[in-house]
């Protein structure tokens, strides 16, 4: 044996001398192993591996609204004296704040559709069966999230639609009994929509829920890497095409569909700015077809088929009532849907989703309707 | 060289250019998103909202005592007068009867709405004629020889 | 004491007309009436009765006054003969050739009229006496309005109260009640479609909308001389509002021409009644045009009209098309506070323009519609900016829109390369 052999052979070389600041990083974040992990990330193919691009997009768009929600922090005032004005600036005297105020604002919009769509596509794949079921549960929570950020977003520019709108809107969990009108007050900040419920729904908006979502978030996408993409009932064992590699091969993917929704939104943007209206007035009286935004609307057309009580209990508390088993059965399905959990495809369950989905979709078409009488 | 050698190459050589073509237009689309942002982070001239405040374009010097001039505020006209002792007021232009533009009178010290014969006080007062509601004060600082006129 | 002072009160009141009135010093007392009102309730009858009913509202009662103030006789009586004695200066229906006397004998009195309400005028009978009505009245046509014809007679209520039928909002359609009655005024030579005309007027319709400042019937024919304004003196009514209007009018060549023709100054364009909203079609050859009356086709005023109507026209549609224009900037979210502003200094020309029409110089309305003009068009100026920085935006879109394709392009090329290699490799 040679003096290097012998030398070689008795302890473990170091890396060679760093190379470049690259290399310095590399070592000390453990690059390396990330990248291990990384490599071996795969994408399953099969006839449904399209849906797999759903929940990559709604995370885009989240990022995408956390970088123009931020921008927008620059210059947004939280007061009702300043709100509404402050939007103005932004959209007219900022440069470029028109588009960053409309891309947020279609943003939101087109955020919501993706992640309801990532839902069902997730529902009918039962991605949701074990060992999945907390992927769901906090799936289902940060639906929930993205509603709230809808809601307290659509308040802060403090115009007419969205007063209105918010002052509807929290009446609604008034009508829950026993602690209705307390939740209706911490809400609001108050008996009635204020200034005060703009400081709150400010806060909200920009601190406790991207904390919360944050959070929900990081879990939601642990459990994805640690569990791997889950593949539909029906495509197992069909495991001809093999699988994709998630990088660079996937995520290039990926791209051209974030691509294309950036695209979508500077278009919108340009052509579709988004409105801001007459400022917030709370002594007027409300406009005619004030409506909440479409993502509300199914609930609110809901509500108004409630007789007026049902049993001597007020028609819109059973319906919240009802909402709320809604809720509670998106919340937990993996844990109710014991046909999944069993790999056997759930008739039932289905049927009562496209049943959902169908009535949402028609109360939706329902509320955009004119009133009777109304002039269009 | 053999014919797997050029074929090597070849792919080679395409896949350089690929890879090029990506990064340079995902650089360019990199860019066209960083201007906008950047250029956003920069603020405007007037950094309040021209709905709350302005600042004029006259000077404070340009305005003589016992008279007024017709100056915008957020799109509207709005009256900045000079008393005769020297103070400078700021009124809504508007007329709070059927909206034309009143004017200064400088020999009655009365704000005066030609149409149907207002007549408002410095205050902006609706003292005679038709108007049912005083006019808007609205803040008047000076800073230096800038006027800044604000939403009281 | 009470009935004391009552007969006291009476024996004062004895006289056969007037019923006397009640010295300066004198309080009436409440009491005093009980008599009347209580036996005339009680006759539940259709002509007696309303008067005692309505009189609990009335603005007398509230202040002391009683039937006896107007009616004379004894009110602390039950027996009717005894109240309705002649000699206590009882009178059942007052004629109404003598009601203005009647209500004169306390409202005319300065001093007395300073113990209730200071601020009321005490000059009504006065007035009467030189109005229409009561010319009428004194030569014993008792068809005319008099004080109770639209005061009422029983439920008087104070002019300020809006169920009085002379309250600003109702003023009008109690001058309809006669002179909207066709029979009465054609009796009389009146026309009797005056509240069908003015119904249509700008003024009518100002008022409609909460704008009480707009002049009813009283305001340019006055509240007890009721008369229509004189030839001369049109032009001073309409110009207690109108000021410049009449100004100007007063200064321009149709002032003295129209009185010398006897023409009614700014009826004469404008009509009394039905004075609709001007509009430049005034000064045309047209149905609505006013000039033709006198001024023939070609003649020098004919010419200056057209030429008047034309700027005006001018100016109106300049900025009626930056107005539009400022507006399809603004819906596409451009700032344009700075072309509104401009917009609102070109309407403001315009209305100065317009006035100047009753200058009847056709110089001064093009030296108005002139500067108009110049500002409508920088107000248009201002919206083309606006929409050119909207077209400026999206040039840029189509930009970054170009840049991401190529991106897309450029992925979707890598991709394809990419799987190739897998399968190659494979």
């Amino acid at each position: 044996m040679s003096a290097e052999t012998v030398l070689s052979s008795a302890a473990p070389e170091p890396s060679p001398p760093p190379a470049g600041a690259l290399d310095w990083l590399r070592d000390r974040l453990g690059w390396d192993d990330l990248a291990h992990l990384a490599a071996k990330k795969e994408v399953p193919i099969h006839r449904h591996t399209i849906f797999y691009y759903l929940g990559g997009m709604a995370l885009f768009l989240f990022s995408v609204q956390v970088a123009t929600g931020i921008l927008l922090l620059l210059y947004y005032r939280p007061s009702a004296s300043e709100a509404f004005e402050s939007v103005q600036y932004i959209m007219a005297e900022v440069p470029f704040g028109w588009l960053i105020r409309s891309i947020h604002s279609w943003g939101a919009n087109l955020f919501v559709g993706v992640v309801a769509l990532h839902m069902i596509s997730v529902f009918f794949l039962k991605a949701y069966r074990a060992p999945r079921e907390l992927t769901w549960i906090t799936g289902a929570l940060l639906l929930f999230l993205t509603v709230g950020f809808g809601f307290s977003g659509y308040l802060l520019p403090w115009n007419e639609l969205s007063f209105f709108a918010t002052r509807v809107g929290t009446d609604v969990p008034a009508q829950i009994p026993v602690i209705g009108p307390l939740l209706s007050r911490i809400l609001r900040g108050g008996s009635d929509v204020t200034g005060a419920t703009l400081s709150r729904f400010y806060g909200i908006h920009v601190a406790i829920l991207p904390s919360i979502a944050t959070l929900l978030i990081g879990v939601h996408l642990l459990l994805v890497q640690k569990q791997g993409m889950s593949v539909p009932i029906s495509q197992k064992g069909r495991n001809e095409r093999g699988a994709l590699r998630f990088f660079p091969d996937f995520l290039m993917r990926d791209m051209v569909g974030w691509l294309v929704a950036v695209g979508l939104l500077a278009a919108l943007s340009a052509f579709i700015p988004w409105e801001l209206g007459k400022k917030a007035d709370p002594f007027s009286a409300a406009p005619a077809g004030i409506r909440p935004e479409w993502y509300f609307l199914w609930m609110f057309q809901a509500l108004k088929y409630f007789p007026a009580s049902i049993l001597g209990i007020p028609g819109e508390t059973v319906g919240v009532f009802l909402f709320g088993i809604l809720a509670a059965v998106v919340l937990l399905l993996p844990l109710l849907d014991r046909g999944a959990a069993r790999e056997k495809p759930s008739v039932w369950w289905n049927l009562l989703a496209i049943f959902t989905i169908v009535a949402a979709l028609a109360l939706t078409v329902l509320a955009l309707l004119p009133a009777k009488g109304a002039p269009k | 060289m053999s014919i797997l050698d050029t074929g090597i190459r070849e792919d080679l050589a395409r896949r350089r250019w690929i890879t090029w073509l990506l990064g340079t237009a995902l650089g360019a689309t990199i860019v066209s998103f960083l201007y906008p942002v950047l250029r956003y982070l920069v603020p405007p001239v007037s950094s309040e909202p021209s709905q709350s405040e302005v600042e004029l374009d006259i000077k404070a010097s340009a305005i003589a005592p016992n008279t007024a001039r017709i100056v915008p505020f957020a799109g509207k006209a709005v009256l900045l007068l000079r008393t005769s002792a020297g103070e400078l007021r700021a009124l809504t232009a508007t007329c709070t009867h059927l909206a034309c533009t009143v004017q200064y009178r400088p020999d009655r010290t009365d704000i005066w709405c030609a149409c149907h014969n207002g007549v408002y006080d410095l205050n902006g007062g609706n003292v005679s004629g038709p108007p049912p509601r005083p006019l808007t004060k609205l803040e008047v600082n000076v800073r230096g020889d800038r006027i800044v006129v604000r939403r009281a | 004491m009470i009935a004391l002072s009552a007969l006291a009160l009476l024996l004062a009141a004895v006289r056969p007309t007037p019923a006397a009135k009640p010295t300066a010093a004198a309080k009436p007392a409440p009491a005093a009436t009980v008599g009347c009102v209580e036996c005339h309730l009680a006759l539940d009858d259709s002509r007696l009765t309303p008067p005692a009913k309505a009189f609990a509202d009335d603005i007398h009662a509230r202040n002391g006054f009683t039937c006896v103030f107007c009616h004379g006789g004894d009110p602390a009586a039950l027996d009717q003969d005894v109240a309705h004695d002649r000699r206590k200066g009882f009178r059942g229906r007052i004629p109404p050739t003598e009601v203005p006397e009647v209500c004169g004998k306390c409202h005319a009195d300065a001093a007395l009229m300073k113990q209730f309400n200071p601020s009321l005028r005490v000059d009504q009978l006065a007035e009467y006496r030189s109005s229409g009505h009561g010319h009428a009245l004194a030569k014993g046509d008792t068809s005319v309005a008099q004080c109770a014809s639209c005061h009422g007679a029983h439920g008087i209520l104070p002019v300020k109260d809006s169920r009085s039928p002379v309250s600003p909002a109702k003023i009008a359609l109690t001058c309809n009640r006669c002179h909207g009655d066709r029979a009465l005024m054609e009796s009389h030579k009146l026309p009797w479609d005056v509240y069908a005309k003015y119904s249509k007027s700008v003024h009518f319709k100002a008022r409609e909308k909460g704008d009480l400042s707009a002049p009813s019937c009283n305001s340019c024919h006055g509240n007890h001389g009721a008369v229509p304004p004189e030839v001369g003196s049109v032009a001073n009514v309409c110009g207690t509002c109108h000021a410049v209007f009449a100004e100007q009018f007063k200064l321009s060549p149709h002032w003295e021409a129209f009185k010398e023709m006897g023409l009614p100054g700014c009826v004469t364009c404008h009509e009394n009644h039905e004075i609709v909203e001007p509009t430049e079609e005034f000064l045309s050859n047209g149905p609505s045009g006013k000039c033709g009356a006198c001024h023939e086709v070609g003649s020098p005023g004919a010419v200056a009209a057209a030429q008047m109507r034309n700027d005006l026209v001018r100016l109106a549609t300049e900025t009626r098309q930056a107005r539009a224009l400022v507006r399809r900037a603004a819906e596409a979210g451009m700032e344009v506070s700075r072309a509104n502003f401009d917009l609102g200094r070109a309407d403001d020309a315009l209305v100065r323009a317009r006035a100047d029409v009753h200058l009847f110089r056709a110089s001064a309305v093009r030296e108005a519609a002139a500067s108009g003009l110049t500002i409508a068009q920088s107000a248009r100026k201002a919206g083309q900016k606006a929409l050119e920085e909207r077209d400026y935006r999206r040039r840029g879109l189509f930009v970054s829109l170009g840049l991401i394709g190529l991106a897309v392009v450029a992925l979707l090329f890598k991709i394809r390369d990419v799987d190739r290699e897998r399968s190659g490799r494979a």
